[in-house]
């Protein structure tokens, strides 16, 4: 009988999705809001941003995208932001802070007089809410919890005075990326809803907010729409209207933004980037970023009590071999040809475009095969009679290399590593997995040296933190679990040193350290930082103008993105229209769809086309003709 | 209870069999991939530990509580995807309607015009139309939908030379007009041109060939012969005596695609951005989203297996001899 029902729900389920079919009104359909009045010219119209990988949540306790960080600062504030020109705190709600003298509190003076966007006042109750609701919440906890591990409790003495109490004292106080929410709104959403609460507007009124935009419309996988926050305590931003659009391919991203069918794009493809270089009215921006990429070595797979387990190879807990590896490795090369030029080759884990925490290694381990012949020499694995490497017990050395099949230019850079490897004399397996599995190998140990990358917020405590020996996996019952590491690195002076920083609040003795535990992770090479790629963007120099860099320079000449960073600085600072003329060079006359018009893909892809179906024309006129002769 | 009604019940029988089987299979089936979904999703983002643990806690539940929860109902609005944190089947009502308006159009107008070319093809057999026809018909046919796509995208949606870039790049529907008006109706079907023409143009030769096939099946059949020497016109022997017949590999066709429309086209959506189905099952399978994956698939197999019903019932109308 419960099967019967079971059949009959589906059956209800399919006619109720064939319903959904016939009204295409049916997706949900709100009033839009009258517009109020913009302050600039109404022929410019919204500010349209393209990118390929949709928010996945519009609520700031679930969203897991990148994209959607961009989505909560521009509807919510925080405490403290990055600056612009290298990612110092900076106020954004508070004005100013205070650690006590014995460490164990922080105030923090918020703005007065700020309201919410629905006109109810904005005041530190709102913060102190925000964060008791984390550090008393389970799932509240997910994206949030390591901000607050460390705060015991939140409370506002008055409307603008709000005072954290921390356990320890800590450098994080001043990079607390959590967003402030409107209590009146959250209150009532328990602690089990909000897991799978949307944030999306449902009644045509906007998201309650408190950023420069408000959220007025969001379609799953087409576009998310934001309309000037009126309430908003900083200066208006110029377009009164500004939506992000969804497309799922490179190509058409690039079309849209040459067509003039978005202002702006993010994450471009390298070759789709190229493209657009040159076209008259777009201005390509190679942005450094946040992200690096690593050729990483199991030094040792251990739980985080130091049982080892999995089956990495041995060679490899030993420093000289990781290093040898390590000087195996072609960066400029891995630039050039994986990342087509847009990027710059690896050193250390806090990526350069973080000009005050990176460090530049004194002696880079530059590419020489010579070298790390002579360091697998010493470690005792010695050429053979075949010009193969031999292991301990004479069998040719060999190692695993994972490579992940989401990323193209993780297979690219796997290629040309197992090819230097190999030039070695090491015997070398690569495969392809897919990420999750990569987790779960990485966790089990069970893996010699694998690609994959990492993004670093502007606070390197995370980062760090995935070198620690307590990261190292963790057992329950019989499974064991992936922590952070996936090098399963455990050094004693390093963990010492990850203690320090995490309690030191002077900025400059922390950056210290932090440079320290850098050159300790390059010594030991737990990974080889292989590049930094840009962040592509491009934008139409025709319709904006103004965008600020974060950060303007990094000191090698490059600069930083224009849109997607930690601030909405670009949104704040951007107008309408091309950049008054005077300074030359990058603003355009011509709308580039013009100047685009003849596309080579288009041209050969045309002409294939056409010798195609005439190849097809005349092969089946002539079949019939000789299948007609035949009858008769 | 007569034969055509056991005929029928048999039918519909066997379709919910094969449903059960499906959905106890898609249970093993994905448990049987690796990896570690928290992993992925919680990796780069200041999680804490007793976070991870819980999360993972959910997912690792005895596998034969998780089977029983699931077969008692599939449906449930309970199930949630470990990706989202909603409801599977929120997300795919989200996005069903999408694919379905595009593949259907699609298929419908390939249907009608790939038919019709069939049978004038066919009924002139040899003559310039069919040539033409069929060299058309295949080269198009043979063409991949992603290339297609793109090049309808680039020559009328960006504009090549004194062609007019006319149509959108993307979406199905511009940003902040409202659906339910005229205007948004019209914005629709604006943006449904391309994609579906790089659809239907795909799909116009399977039923332009099969009709056009079995239409010259009944070409030589006597009972042609015999309506012709009743002295009925050409046209009316063609429309009341031929195509009739020719007809039931065509409707049977039909019918099966039309049980693959929400499988969707995941190549057309991803070069028009259509927010459809494919792509949230591309999504699903990285992680892997197992929750999402077997609603996805439970829903594709429905697909199937109701056209399926409804191709052999139909079949027993058009066809006395199928009831036998």
């Amino acid at each position: 009988m419960a099967t019967r029902a079971l059949r009959r729900s589906g059956a209800a389920l399919l006619a109720a999705s064939v319903l959904a079919l016939a009204a295409p009104g049916v997706a949900p359909a709100e009033e839009s809001p009258a517009p109020s009045p913009v302050p600039i010219a109404a022929a410019t119209g919204p500010f349209t941003v393209g990118f390929t990988d949709d928010v996945d949540s519009m609520n700031p306790f679930t969203g897991i995208i990148a994209t959607a960080y961009e989505m909560y600062q521009l509807m919510y504030p925080t405490l403290t932001s990055s600056s612009k020109d290298d990612f110092s705190a900076v106020p954004d709600l508070a004005v100013s802070w205070q650690e006590s003298p014995d460490q164990r509190t922080w105030t923090y003076t918020l703005r007065e007089g700020v309201t919410w966007s629905d006109g109810t006042p904005l005041t530190a109750r709102d913060a102190a809410y925000t964060f008791n609701r984390i550090i008393n919440g389970d799932y509240e906890q997910t994206n949030y919890g390591g901000y607050v591990a460390n705060i015991t409790k939140a409370e506002a003495p008055d409307d603008t005075t709000l005072v954290l109490t921390v356990k320890q004292p800590t450098p994080i106080m001043l990079r607390l990326a959590v967003y402030i929410l409107p209590e009146h709104v959250w209150k009532d959403i328990d602690g089990k809803e909000v897991r799978s609460y949307s944030n999306e507007p449902e009644d045509g009124e906007p998201i309650v907010g408190a950023g420069p935009y408000v959220l007025v419309e969001r379609q799953k996988g087409q576009f998310i729409r934001f309309r000037a926050n009126p309430a908003y305590w900083g200066p208006a931003p110029a377009f009164e209207e500004l939506v992000f659009r969804v497309y799922k391919n490179a190509d058409a991203l690039g079309q849209a933004l040459r067509k003039g069918e978005i202002d702006f794009a993010t994450e471009l493809q390298a070759n789709v980037f190229e493209a657009l270089e040159g076209q008259a009215g777009i201005t390509t921006v190679p942005a450094a970023n946040y992200d690096f990429s690593q050729i990483g070595f199991n030094t040792g797979a251990a739980l985080a009590d130091g049982t080892p387990i999995g089956d990495g190879h041995p060679a490899l807990q030993d420093k000289r071999v990781r290093q040898a590896l390590n000087h195996a490795i072609d960066r400029q090369l891995l630039v050039d040809r994986v990342l087509s030029g847009y990027g710059t080759p690896g050193s250390t884990v806090i990526p350069p475009m973080y000009t005050a925490l990176h460090l530049q290694p004194a002696e880079p381990l530059g590419f020489d095969l010579e070298r790390a012949g002579q360091l697998l020499d010493e470690a005792g694995y010695p050429l053979g009679p075949e010009g193969k490497r031999l292991d301990k017990d004479g069998s040719p050395l060999t190692f695993r290399l994972l490579g992940r099949q989401e990323s193209q230019e993780s297979q690219q850079t796997v290629q040309f590593v197992e090819g230097w490897y190999e030039d070695l004399g090491l015997t070398i397996d690569t495969k392809l997995v897919s990420e999750d599995t990569l987790i779960e190998l990485n966790g089990q140990g069970d893996f010699d040296i694998f690609e994959w990358g990492w993004g670093v917020e502007p606070d390197p405590d995370y980062q760090l933190s995935t070198f620690t020996c307590a990261q190292r996996s963790s057992k329950d019952g019989d499974t064991i679990y992936a922590g952070l590491s996936d090098s399963h690195f455990c050094d004693e002076d390093y963990d010492r040193l990850y203690a320090e920083q995490a309690v030191e609040t002077d900025v400059a003795a922390r950056t210290e350290i932090v440079k320290q535990m850098q050159q300790i992770l390059y010594d030991e090479a737990p990974y080889a930082v292989t590049y930094y790629p840009d962040m592509l963007q491009a934008y139409r120099a025709d319709r904006v103008h103004d965008l600020v860099a974060q950060p303007a320079a990094t000191g090698d000449g490059r600069s930083g993105r224009v849109l997607f960073q930690f601030g909405t600085w670009s949104y704040q600072s951007m107008q309408p229209g091309p950049a008054p003329t005077g300074d030359g060079g990058e603003q355009a006359a011509g709308a580039g769809d013009e100047a685009g018009g003849l596309n080579p893909v288009a041209i050969v892809g045309g002409i294939a086309a056409l010798a195609a179906v005439g190849v097809g024309i005349a092969l089946v006129v002539r079949r019939r003709a000789t299948s007609d002769e035949d009858v008769e | 209870m007569g034969p055509g009604a056991r005929y029928a019940l048999r039918s519909v029988a066997s379709g919910l069999g094969t449903l059960l089987f499906v959905v106890v299979f898609n249970f093993f089936l994905f448990r049987m991939l690796p990896g570690d979904p928290i992993g992925l999703y919680t990796r780069g983002r200041n999680v804490p530990p007793e976070q991870i643990e819980a999360l993972r806690a959910e997912l690792d539940r005895p596998l034969l509580e998780q089977f029983v929860t699931y077969l008692a109902n599939p449906f449930a609005s309970t199930i949630n995807s470990a990706r989202y944190n909603q409801p599977v089947w929120t997300l795919i009502g989200d996005r069903v309607w999408a694919t379905l308006l595009l593949v259907g159009t699609a298929i419908v107008l390939a249907s009608i015009l790939g038919t019709w070319i069939g049978i004038r093809a066919g009924w002139r057999r040899g003559e310039r139309f069919d040539r033409v026809s069929t060299g058309v018909t295949l080269t198009l046919y043979s063409m991949p939908e992603f290339w297609l796509g793109m090049i309808l995208l680039i020559t009328f949606g960006v504009g090549v030379g004194f062609v007019p870039g006319v149509f959108p790049i993307g979406g199905i529907i511009t940003p902040g007009v409202d659906p339910t008006s005229l205007a948004g109706v019209l914005d629709v079907m604006w943006h449904m041109v391309l994609p579906v023409t790089t659809l239907m143009v795909v799909y116009l030769a399977e039923y332009a060939l099969v009709m056009r096939a079995s239409l010259i099946d009944e070409l030589g059949e006597d009972y042609l012969t015999v309506a012709r020497a009743k002295g009925l016109m050409d046209k009316v022997v063609r429309r009341r005596h031929a195509v009739p017949n020719a007809l039931l590999p065509t409707v049977t066709l039909i019918l099966l695609n039309l049980g693959f429309v929400v499988s969707g086209a995941i190549t057309v959506e991803t070069v028009f951005s259509w927010p459809g189905l494919g792509l949230l099952s591309y999504d699903a399978l990285r992680g892997p989203d197992i929750a999402l994956l077997q609603a996805i698939f439970l829903l594709f197999s429905i697909g199937v297996i109701v056209a399926n019903i409804i191709a052999d019932l139909l079949y027993a109308v058009l066809d006395p001899r199928v009831r036998a």
